[in-house]
Protein backbone atom coordinates (compact mmCIF):
# COMPACT_ATOMS: atom_id res chain seq x y z
CA UNK A 1 0.00 0.00 0.00
CA UNK A 2 1.38 3.45 -0.91
CA UNK A 3 1.71 5.60 2.20
CA UNK A 4 -0.25 8.89 1.65
CA UNK A 5 1.70 12.50 1.52
CA UNK A 6 -0.28 15.40 2.24
CA UNK A 7 1.61 18.57 1.20
CA UNK A 8 -0.29 21.66 2.16
CA UNK A 9 0.84 24.74 0.28
CA UNK A 10 1.23 24.50 -3.34
CA UNK A 11 4.08 27.08 -3.85
CA UNK A 12 7.71 26.67 -5.02
CA UNK A 13 8.78 24.03 -1.99
CA UNK A 14 5.41 22.27 -2.05
CA UNK A 15 5.27 22.06 -6.10
CA UNK A 16 8.74 20.57 -6.29
CA UNK A 17 8.24 18.29 -3.24
CA UNK A 18 4.97 16.56 -4.52
CA UNK A 19 6.79 16.07 -7.99
CA UNK A 20 10.12 14.53 -6.69
CA UNK A 21 7.53 11.82 -5.26
CA UNK A 22 7.39 8.49 -6.43
CA UNK A 23 3.57 7.66 -6.90
CA UNK A 24 4.62 4.10 -6.86
CA UNK A 25 5.32 4.67 -3.16
CA UNK A 26 3.44 7.36 -2.28
CA UNK A 27 -0.17 8.88 -2.54
CA UNK A 28 0.50 12.22 -3.15
CA UNK A 29 -1.76 15.21 -2.77
CA UNK A 30 -1.33 18.97 -2.38
CA UNK A 31 -3.85 21.12 -0.78
CA UNK A 32 -3.15 24.55 -1.79
CA UNK A 33 -5.24 27.83 -1.04
CA UNK A 34 -4.79 29.43 -4.49
CA UNK A 35 -5.10 27.65 -8.06
CA UNK A 36 -2.71 29.87 -9.78
CA UNK A 37 1.05 30.01 -9.00
CA UNK A 38 3.30 32.89 -8.56
CA UNK A 39 6.73 33.32 -9.69
CA UNK A 40 7.28 35.86 -7.02
CA UNK A 41 10.76 36.95 -8.12
CA UNK A 42 9.47 38.67 -11.40
CA UNK A 43 7.42 41.06 -8.48
CA UNK A 44 10.74 42.66 -8.96
CA UNK A 45 11.13 43.96 -12.15
CA UNK A 46 7.25 43.98 -12.37
CA UNK A 47 7.26 47.04 -9.93
CA UNK A 48 10.60 48.49 -10.78
CA UNK A 49 10.88 47.85 -14.92
CA UNK A 50 7.37 47.88 -15.97
CA UNK A 51 7.79 44.46 -17.19
CA UNK A 52 4.84 43.18 -18.80
CA UNK A 53 4.51 39.45 -18.92
CA UNK A 54 2.22 38.14 -16.03
CA UNK A 55 3.95 35.76 -14.25
CA UNK A 56 1.63 33.47 -13.13
CA UNK A 57 0.45 29.45 -14.28
CA UNK A 58 -2.26 27.11 -13.05
CA UNK A 59 -1.25 24.86 -10.22
CA UNK A 60 -2.60 21.98 -12.00
CA UNK A 61 -0.96 22.31 -15.03
CA UNK A 62 2.67 22.44 -12.63
CA UNK A 63 2.21 19.31 -10.62
CA UNK A 64 2.62 15.67 -12.18
CA UNK A 65 -0.06 13.39 -13.37
CA UNK A 66 -0.26 10.99 -10.38
CA UNK A 67 -0.33 14.39 -7.76
CA UNK A 68 -3.70 15.37 -6.62
CA UNK A 69 -4.56 19.11 -5.90
CA UNK A 70 -7.07 20.02 -3.83
CA UNK A 71 -7.63 23.87 -4.37
CA UNK A 72 -9.03 24.40 -0.67
CA UNK A 73 -7.66 27.12 2.20
CA UNK A 74 -6.25 24.78 4.96
CA UNK A 75 -7.71 26.56 8.70
CA UNK A 76 -6.88 24.09 11.48
CA UNK A 77 -4.13 21.16 11.60
CA UNK A 78 -3.79 18.50 14.42
CA UNK A 79 -1.05 17.03 14.30
CA UNK A 80 -1.77 14.22 17.19
CA UNK A 81 -5.17 12.82 15.49
CA UNK A 82 -3.51 13.21 11.83
CA UNK A 83 -6.47 15.29 10.89
CA UNK A 84 -6.44 18.63 8.58
CA UNK A 85 -9.86 20.69 8.22
CA UNK A 86 -10.43 22.79 5.41
CA UNK A 87 -12.20 26.32 4.73
CA UNK A 88 -15.04 24.39 2.49
CA UNK A 89 -15.06 21.57 5.30
CA UNK A 90 -13.06 18.80 4.36
CA UNK A 91 -11.21 16.64 6.35
CA UNK A 92 -8.12 15.29 4.67
CA UNK A 93 -6.01 12.68 6.89
CA UNK A 94 -2.55 11.76 5.80
CA UNK A 95 0.57 9.75 6.51
CA UNK A 96 2.88 12.30 6.53
CA UNK A 97 2.62 15.60 6.33
CA UNK A 98 4.60 18.62 4.85
CA UNK A 99 4.02 22.24 5.51
CA UNK A 100 4.68 24.09 2.85
CA UNK A 101 2.77 26.72 3.00
CA UNK A 102 5.25 30.22 2.99
CA UNK A 103 4.74 33.72 4.69
CA UNK A 104 2.49 36.16 3.87
CA UNK A 105 2.81 40.05 4.03
CA UNK A 106 1.21 41.81 6.82
CA UNK A 107 1.20 45.54 7.05
CA UNK A 108 -1.39 45.29 9.90
CA UNK A 109 0.91 45.19 12.05
CA UNK A 110 2.35 48.25 11.78
CA UNK A 111 0.42 51.46 11.86
CA UNK A 112 -0.19 53.71 8.67
CA UNK A 113 1.34 50.57 6.60
CA UNK A 114 -1.86 49.31 5.41
CA UNK A 115 -3.06 52.25 4.35
CA UNK A 116 0.43 52.84 2.69
CA UNK A 117 0.76 50.02 0.44
CA UNK A 118 -2.70 50.27 -0.47
CA UNK A 119 -2.25 53.35 -2.16
CA UNK A 120 1.70 53.57 -3.59
CA UNK A 121 1.75 49.28 -3.77
CA UNK A 122 4.27 47.12 -2.99
CA UNK A 123 6.37 44.17 -4.41
CA UNK A 124 6.09 41.56 -1.67
CA UNK A 125 2.16 40.18 -2.38
CA UNK A 126 0.60 40.21 -5.45
CA UNK A 127 0.49 41.37 -9.20
CA UNK A 128 -2.03 44.01 -8.80
CA UNK A 129 0.22 45.30 -5.94
CA UNK A 130 3.42 45.19 -8.03
CA UNK A 131 1.90 47.05 -11.02
CA UNK A 132 0.44 49.71 -8.55
CA UNK A 133 4.03 50.25 -7.39
CA UNK A 134 5.15 50.98 -10.89
CA UNK A 135 2.26 53.16 -12.08
CA UNK A 136 3.58 55.26 -8.96
CA UNK A 137 7.20 55.00 -10.14
CA UNK A 138 6.84 55.37 -13.72
CA UNK A 139 5.28 59.06 -13.09
CA UNK A 140 7.95 59.90 -10.10
CA UNK A 141 8.62 63.55 -11.56
CA UNK A 142 11.29 63.98 -8.70
CA UNK A 143 11.15 63.92 -4.71
CA UNK A 144 12.32 61.85 -1.88
CA UNK A 145 11.99 58.08 -2.43
CA UNK A 146 12.32 56.16 0.73
CA UNK A 147 12.48 52.55 0.00
CA UNK A 148 13.24 49.84 3.38
CA UNK A 149 12.00 46.59 5.04
CA UNK A 150 9.96 47.84 7.75
CA UNK A 151 10.59 44.26 9.90
CA UNK A 152 13.60 42.18 10.21
CA UNK A 153 12.82 39.04 8.74
CA UNK A 154 12.22 39.68 4.50
CA UNK A 155 11.25 37.57 1.96
CA UNK A 156 14.50 37.29 0.09
CA UNK A 157 16.53 39.53 1.51
CA UNK A 158 18.59 41.50 -1.46
CA UNK A 159 15.14 42.24 -2.32
CA UNK A 160 15.59 45.75 -0.56
CA UNK A 161 18.58 46.50 -2.01
CA UNK A 162 17.68 44.89 -5.65
CA UNK A 163 14.56 47.57 -5.21
CA UNK A 164 16.60 50.39 -4.83
CA UNK A 165 19.20 49.86 -7.30
CA UNK A 166 16.68 49.51 -9.92
CA UNK A 167 14.75 52.55 -8.90
CA UNK A 168 18.19 54.22 -9.18
CA UNK A 169 18.58 52.95 -12.74
CA UNK A 170 15.09 53.99 -13.45
CA UNK A 171 15.71 57.80 -12.62
CA UNK A 172 19.04 58.14 -14.31
CA UNK A 173 17.61 56.54 -17.56
CA UNK A 174 14.42 59.02 -17.62
CA UNK A 175 17.15 61.84 -16.23
CA UNK A 176 15.30 62.44 -13.30
CA UNK A 177 17.86 60.96 -11.09
CA UNK A 178 19.35 64.39 -10.34
CA UNK A 179 15.91 66.06 -8.89
CA UNK A 180 15.15 63.24 -6.62
CA UNK A 181 16.52 61.90 -3.30
CA UNK A 182 16.61 57.85 -3.08
CA UNK A 183 16.82 56.98 0.84
CA UNK A 184 17.46 53.29 1.90
CA UNK A 185 16.60 52.26 4.94
CA UNK A 186 17.60 49.15 7.04
CA UNK A 187 17.12 47.41 10.32
CA UNK A 188 21.12 46.53 10.29
CA UNK A 189 24.07 47.96 11.12
CA UNK A 190 24.80 48.04 7.51
CA UNK A 191 22.61 48.20 4.25
CA UNK A 192 23.35 44.25 3.46
CA UNK A 193 23.58 42.27 6.85
CA UNK A 194 26.12 39.42 6.05
CA UNK A 195 29.29 41.02 5.81
CA UNK A 196 30.75 39.89 2.75
CA UNK A 197 28.34 41.10 0.80
CA UNK A 198 28.00 44.41 2.41
CA UNK A 199 31.28 45.03 1.09
CA UNK A 200 30.06 44.35 -2.39
CA UNK A 201 27.15 46.36 -2.04
CA UNK A 202 27.94 49.87 0.38
CA UNK A 203 30.37 50.91 -1.95
CA UNK A 204 28.14 50.87 -5.00
CA UNK A 205 24.93 52.20 -3.02
CA UNK A 206 27.64 55.09 -2.43
CA UNK A 207 28.44 55.44 -5.63
CA UNK A 208 25.35 56.36 -6.77
CA UNK A 209 24.24 58.80 -4.32
CA UNK A 210 21.80 56.34 -2.35
CA UNK A 211 21.77 57.87 0.76
CA UNK A 212 21.52 54.95 3.86
CA UNK A 213 19.62 55.44 7.32
CA UNK A 214 21.13 51.84 9.23
CA UNK A 215 19.14 50.41 12.66
CA UNK A 216 16.00 51.66 11.15
CA UNK A 217 13.12 49.35 12.40
CA UNK A 218 9.87 50.96 11.28
CA UNK A 219 7.80 52.14 14.45
CA UNK A 220 4.71 53.82 12.43
CA UNK A 221 4.10 56.00 9.72
CA UNK A 222 2.09 59.46 9.99
CA UNK A 223 0.40 59.39 6.51
CA UNK A 224 -0.88 63.51 7.01
CA UNK A 225 2.65 64.40 7.51
CA UNK A 226 4.11 61.84 4.90
CA UNK A 227 7.01 60.95 7.37
CA UNK A 228 8.35 57.02 8.73
CA UNK A 229 9.29 56.77 12.55
CA UNK A 230 11.26 54.10 13.57
CA UNK A 231 11.42 52.43 17.01
CA UNK A 232 15.08 53.54 17.47
CA UNK A 233 13.69 57.15 17.31
CA UNK A 234 14.71 58.26 13.63
CA UNK A 235 12.42 59.73 10.93
CA UNK A 236 11.90 59.94 7.24
CA UNK A 237 9.90 62.36 5.05
CA UNK A 238 9.10 60.57 1.68
CA UNK A 239 7.39 61.47 -1.44
CA UNK A 240 6.77 57.69 -2.84
CA UNK A 241 6.91 55.17 0.38
CA UNK A 242 8.19 51.60 -1.07
CA UNK A 243 7.95 49.60 2.64
CA UNK A 244 8.37 46.02 2.56
CA UNK A 245 6.07 44.78 4.97
CA UNK A 246 6.40 42.55 7.22
CA UNK A 247 6.12 38.70 7.20
CA UNK A 248 3.61 36.38 8.66
CA UNK A 249 3.27 32.93 8.58
CA UNK A 250 0.33 31.12 7.63
CA UNK A 251 -3.17 31.59 9.39
CA UNK A 252 -3.81 28.11 10.13
CA UNK A 253 -4.59 26.95 13.74
CA UNK A 254 -2.45 24.48 15.20
CA UNK A 255 -2.92 21.48 17.72
CA UNK A 256 -0.25 21.59 19.83
CA UNK A 257 -0.17 25.12 19.29
CA UNK A 258 3.85 25.56 19.84
CA UNK A 259 4.60 24.29 16.80
CA UNK A 260 4.44 27.79 16.29
CA UNK A 261 6.71 30.37 17.08
CA UNK A 262 5.52 34.07 18.19
CA UNK A 263 5.67 35.33 14.53
CA UNK A 264 3.58 32.11 13.90
CA UNK A 265 6.67 30.19 11.71
CA UNK A 266 6.92 26.77 12.31
CA UNK A 267 9.19 25.28 14.80
CA UNK A 268 11.46 23.39 12.51
CA UNK A 269 14.82 20.79 12.74
CA UNK A 270 17.59 22.26 10.99
CA UNK A 271 19.04 19.14 9.70
CA UNK A 272 16.28 17.06 9.65
CA UNK A 273 12.89 19.29 8.55
CA UNK A 274 11.08 18.10 10.85
CA UNK A 275 8.69 19.90 12.85
CA UNK A 276 9.28 20.08 16.41
CA UNK A 277 8.03 16.78 18.46
CA UNK A 278 6.43 15.09 15.09
CA UNK A 279 8.59 12.42 12.81
CA UNK A 280 5.81 12.57 9.92
CA UNK A 281 5.94 16.01 9.91
CA UNK A 282 8.11 18.35 7.69
CA UNK A 283 8.56 21.37 6.42
CA UNK A 284 10.12 23.20 3.91
CA UNK A 285 10.15 27.03 2.75
CA UNK A 286 9.41 30.50 4.30
CA UNK A 287 6.95 29.21 6.80
CA UNK A 288 10.17 27.64 8.79
CA UNK A 289 11.81 29.32 11.69
CA UNK A 290 15.56 27.65 9.89
CA UNK A 291 18.18 30.52 10.42
CA UNK A 292 18.59 30.55 6.59
CA UNK A 293 17.14 33.23 3.96
CA UNK A 294 13.64 32.97 2.80
CA UNK A 295 14.28 32.02 -0.46
CA UNK A 296 12.88 29.72 -3.43
CA UNK A 297 15.95 28.06 -3.69
CA UNK A 298 15.90 27.56 -0.16
CA UNK A 299 12.35 26.10 -0.45
CA UNK A 300 13.57 23.91 -3.32
CA UNK A 301 17.05 22.12 -1.55
CA UNK A 302 14.72 21.74 1.59
CA UNK A 303 12.28 19.73 -1.01
CA UNK A 304 15.05 17.88 -1.95
CA UNK A 305 15.86 16.37 1.65
CA UNK A 306 12.10 16.13 2.19
CA UNK A 307 12.06 14.02 -0.31
CA UNK A 308 14.98 12.00 0.02
CA UNK A 309 13.74 11.21 3.71
CA UNK A 310 10.05 10.24 2.24
CA UNK A 311 11.95 7.36 0.00
CA UNK A 312 13.52 6.32 3.43
CA UNK A 313 17.20 7.70 2.68
CA UNK A 314 19.79 9.70 4.84
CA UNK A 315 18.91 13.07 4.74
CA UNK A 316 19.87 16.52 6.05
CA UNK A 317 19.71 20.04 5.50
CA UNK A 318 22.86 21.36 5.59
CA UNK A 319 21.15 25.53 5.63
CA UNK A 320 22.98 26.22 2.14
CA UNK A 321 21.60 29.38 0.59
CA UNK A 322 22.22 30.86 -3.21
CA UNK A 323 20.22 34.04 -3.50
CA UNK A 324 21.24 36.06 -6.46
CA UNK A 325 21.33 39.92 -6.50
CA UNK A 326 20.59 42.26 -9.15
CA UNK A 327 22.61 45.15 -9.05
CA UNK A 328 21.22 47.40 -11.41
CA UNK A 329 22.72 47.88 -14.46
CA UNK A 330 23.05 44.76 -15.91
CA UNK A 331 25.28 43.44 -13.33
CA UNK A 332 24.65 40.73 -10.49
CA UNK A 333 25.97 38.90 -7.70
CA UNK A 334 25.62 35.83 -5.60
CA UNK A 335 24.86 35.31 -1.57
CA UNK A 336 26.13 31.84 -0.82
CA UNK A 337 26.70 30.51 2.76
CA UNK A 338 25.29 27.61 4.82
CA UNK A 339 25.10 26.50 8.50
CA UNK A 340 28.60 26.07 9.15
CA UNK A 341 30.14 28.13 6.32
CA UNK A 342 29.71 31.96 6.21
CA UNK A 343 28.77 33.66 3.27
CA UNK A 344 31.68 34.62 1.20
CA UNK A 345 32.35 37.69 -1.05
CA UNK A 346 31.44 37.33 -4.82
CA UNK A 347 32.70 40.11 -7.43
CA UNK A 348 29.61 41.39 -9.04
CA UNK A 349 29.36 40.31 -13.06
CA UNK A 350 27.34 40.33 -16.03
CA UNK A 351 27.53 36.81 -15.95
CA UNK A 352 25.59 36.36 -12.68
CA UNK A 353 22.90 38.47 -13.60
CA UNK A 354 22.35 36.59 -16.68
CA UNK A 355 22.17 33.65 -14.34
CA UNK A 356 19.46 35.22 -12.31
CA UNK A 357 17.55 36.18 -15.67
CA UNK A 358 18.28 31.92 -16.80
CA UNK A 359 16.89 30.87 -13.17
CA UNK A 360 13.80 33.04 -13.78
CA UNK A 361 13.63 31.46 -17.72
CA UNK A 362 13.82 27.78 -16.38
CA UNK A 363 11.48 28.38 -13.29
CA UNK A 364 8.74 26.61 -14.18
CA UNK A 365 10.71 23.42 -15.83
CA UNK A 366 12.64 23.36 -12.81
CA UNK A 367 9.27 23.14 -10.53
CA UNK A 368 8.91 19.83 -12.77
CA UNK A 369 11.93 18.56 -11.17
CA UNK A 370 13.49 17.56 -14.84
CA UNK A 371 16.49 20.02 -14.60
CA UNK A 372 17.59 18.31 -11.26
CA UNK A 373 20.47 16.60 -12.49
CA UNK A 374 22.16 20.41 -14.11
CA UNK A 375 21.02 21.88 -10.58
CA UNK A 376 22.93 19.32 -8.39
CA UNK A 377 26.03 19.94 -10.68
CA UNK A 378 25.68 23.68 -10.25
CA UNK A 379 25.00 23.45 -6.70
CA UNK A 380 28.18 21.34 -6.40
CA UNK A 381 30.70 23.77 -8.13
CA UNK A 382 29.34 27.08 -6.24
CA UNK A 383 29.65 25.03 -2.93
CA UNK A 384 30.52 27.40 0.10
CA UNK A 385 34.06 26.67 0.90
CA UNK A 386 34.99 26.72 5.09
CA UNK A 387 36.31 30.09 6.03
CA UNK B 1 26.06 33.77 36.70
CA UNK B 2 23.73 34.83 38.96
CA UNK B 3 19.93 33.70 38.62
CA UNK B 4 17.79 35.96 36.56
CA UNK B 5 14.59 37.33 37.93
CA UNK B 6 13.34 38.96 35.63
CA UNK B 7 12.03 37.78 31.74
CA UNK B 8 14.94 36.28 30.22
CA UNK B 9 14.48 35.70 26.27
CA UNK B 10 16.69 33.21 24.95
CA UNK B 11 17.25 33.96 21.18
CA UNK B 12 18.78 31.07 18.97
CA UNK B 13 20.79 32.53 16.35
CA UNK B 14 23.49 29.58 15.69
CA UNK B 15 24.38 28.91 12.26
CA UNK B 16 22.98 31.42 11.08
CA UNK B 17 24.68 32.20 7.77
CA UNK B 18 22.11 34.81 5.88
CA UNK B 19 21.20 37.20 6.79
CA UNK B 20 22.55 36.95 10.31
CA UNK B 21 22.05 36.89 14.05
CA UNK B 22 21.53 40.30 14.14
CA UNK B 23 18.18 39.54 12.39
CA UNK B 24 17.13 38.03 15.59
CA UNK B 25 17.75 40.19 17.81
CA UNK B 26 15.91 42.61 15.96
CA UNK B 27 12.82 40.35 16.04
CA UNK B 28 12.93 39.76 19.73
CA UNK B 29 13.63 43.76 20.67
CA UNK B 30 10.32 44.59 18.32
CA UNK B 31 8.75 42.55 21.39
CA UNK B 32 10.43 43.37 24.44
CA UNK B 33 9.69 45.71 26.39
CA UNK B 34 12.07 47.67 29.18
CA UNK B 35 13.99 45.65 31.80
CA UNK B 36 13.58 42.37 29.50
CA UNK B 37 16.93 40.76 29.42
CA UNK B 38 18.10 38.86 26.23
CA UNK B 39 20.52 35.85 25.80
CA UNK B 40 21.64 35.71 22.05
CA UNK B 41 23.31 32.82 20.68
CA UNK B 42 25.62 32.99 17.96
CA UNK B 43 28.19 31.34 15.81
CA UNK B 44 29.19 33.97 13.06
CA UNK B 45 31.78 36.21 14.80
CA UNK B 46 30.97 39.31 13.13
CA UNK B 47 27.84 38.89 16.00
CA UNK B 48 29.91 40.97 18.30
CA UNK B 49 30.66 44.07 16.79
CA UNK B 50 27.12 44.08 15.20
CA UNK B 51 25.44 44.07 18.84
CA UNK B 52 27.95 46.79 20.36
CA UNK B 53 27.10 49.12 17.51
CA UNK B 54 23.15 48.11 17.76
CA UNK B 55 23.67 48.94 21.59
CA UNK B 56 24.98 52.37 20.89
CA UNK B 57 22.41 52.95 18.72
CA UNK B 58 19.34 51.88 20.29
CA UNK B 59 20.66 52.92 23.82
CA UNK B 60 20.36 49.63 25.42
CA UNK B 61 22.96 47.93 27.54
CA UNK B 62 25.37 44.80 26.16
CA UNK B 63 25.70 43.38 29.87
CA UNK B 64 28.39 40.71 28.52
CA UNK B 65 29.76 38.67 25.82
CA UNK B 66 30.92 35.02 26.26
CA UNK B 67 33.16 32.82 23.91
CA UNK B 68 32.02 29.09 24.71
CA UNK B 69 33.35 26.27 22.37
CA UNK B 70 30.41 25.93 20.18
CA UNK B 71 28.78 30.05 19.99
CA UNK B 72 29.31 33.38 21.26
CA UNK B 73 26.96 34.18 24.15
CA UNK B 74 25.64 37.62 24.61
CA UNK B 75 23.65 38.97 27.10
CA UNK B 76 21.75 42.34 26.55
CA UNK B 77 19.56 44.53 29.14
CA UNK B 78 16.50 46.38 27.72
CA UNK B 79 16.59 50.03 28.78
CA UNK B 80 15.18 51.92 25.78
CA UNK B 81 11.82 50.87 23.71
C1 LIG C 1 10.32 40.41 -4.87
C2 LIG C 1 10.76 39.01 -4.59
C3 LIG C 1 11.93 38.54 -5.17
C4 LIG C 1 12.37 37.25 -4.92
N1 LIG C 1 13.52 36.83 -5.54
C5 LIG C 1 13.97 35.58 -5.31
C6 LIG C 1 15.14 35.09 -5.97
O1 LIG C 1 15.76 35.79 -6.79
N2 LIG C 1 15.57 33.84 -5.69
C7 LIG C 1 14.90 33.04 -4.79
O2 LIG C 1 15.33 31.93 -4.56
N3 LIG C 1 13.79 33.46 -4.17
C8 LIG C 1 13.30 34.71 -4.40
N4 LIG C 1 12.15 35.14 -3.78
C9 LIG C 1 11.56 34.32 -2.71
C10 LIG C 1 10.70 33.17 -3.18
O3 LIG C 1 9.68 33.61 -4.03
C11 LIG C 1 10.09 32.49 -1.96
O4 LIG C 1 11.08 32.28 -0.99
C12 LIG C 1 9.47 31.14 -2.30
O5 LIG C 1 8.35 31.33 -3.11
C13 LIG C 1 9.09 30.36 -1.05
O6 LIG C 1 8.48 29.15 -1.38
P1 LIG C 1 7.44 28.45 -0.40
O7 LIG C 1 7.05 27.20 -1.07
O8 LIG C 1 7.99 28.40 0.97
O9 LIG C 1 6.21 29.47 -0.31
P2 LIG C 1 5.31 30.08 -1.47
O10 LIG C 1 5.94 29.90 -2.78
O11 LIG C 1 4.96 31.45 -1.02
O12 LIG C 1 4.00 29.16 -1.45
C14 LIG C 1 3.12 29.06 -0.37
C15 LIG C 1 1.87 28.34 -0.84
O13 LIG C 1 1.06 28.00 0.29
C16 LIG C 1 -0.28 28.27 -0.02
N5 LIG C 1 -0.98 28.48 1.26
C17 LIG C 1 -0.77 29.45 2.18
N6 LIG C 1 -1.63 29.31 3.20
C18 LIG C 1 -2.38 28.21 2.93
C19 LIG C 1 -3.46 27.56 3.61
N7 LIG C 1 -3.91 28.00 4.78
N8 LIG C 1 -4.01 26.47 3.03
C20 LIG C 1 -3.56 26.01 1.83
N9 LIG C 1 -2.56 26.59 1.15
C21 LIG C 1 -1.98 27.68 1.69
C22 LIG C 1 -0.22 29.50 -0.90
O14 LIG C 1 -1.39 29.63 -1.65
C23 LIG C 1 0.99 29.17 -1.77
O15 LIG C 1 0.61 28.37 -2.85
C24 LIG C 1 11.64 36.42 -4.05
C25 LIG C 1 10.46 36.87 -3.47
C26 LIG C 1 10.01 38.15 -3.74
C27 LIG C 1 8.73 38.63 -3.11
Amino acid sequence: MPTRVLVIGGGSGGTMLANALDHRRHEVTVVSASSDHLFQPALLYLAFTGAAARPVRPERALLGRHVHLVEDRVTRVDLGSRQVSTAAGRDLGYDYLVLATGIQSDPSQIPGLAELNARFGDYHSTVAQARLLWRHLDAFGGGTIVLGQSTPVCKCPPSPVEGILLADELLRRRGRRGASRLVFLTPYPRPYPAEAVNEVVEPILAARGIEVMPFFDVDRIDTEASVVHSIEGDEVRYDLPILIPPFVGADIAFEPPDVLDPDRFLRTDRHTLRVQGFDNVFAIGDGTDLPTSKSGVGAHLEAKVVARALKGRPASFDGRTNCPLDLGHGRGTFVIGSYDRPVARSRPTRLKHLMKIVFGKVYWLSLRGWLEPVFDLYFKLTAPRPS
Amino acid sequence: MEPETVPHTLVDARGSACPGPITDLSMAYRRSKVGDVIELWATDPGVKPDVRAWATKTGNLVRSVEHQPDKIVVVLEILRR
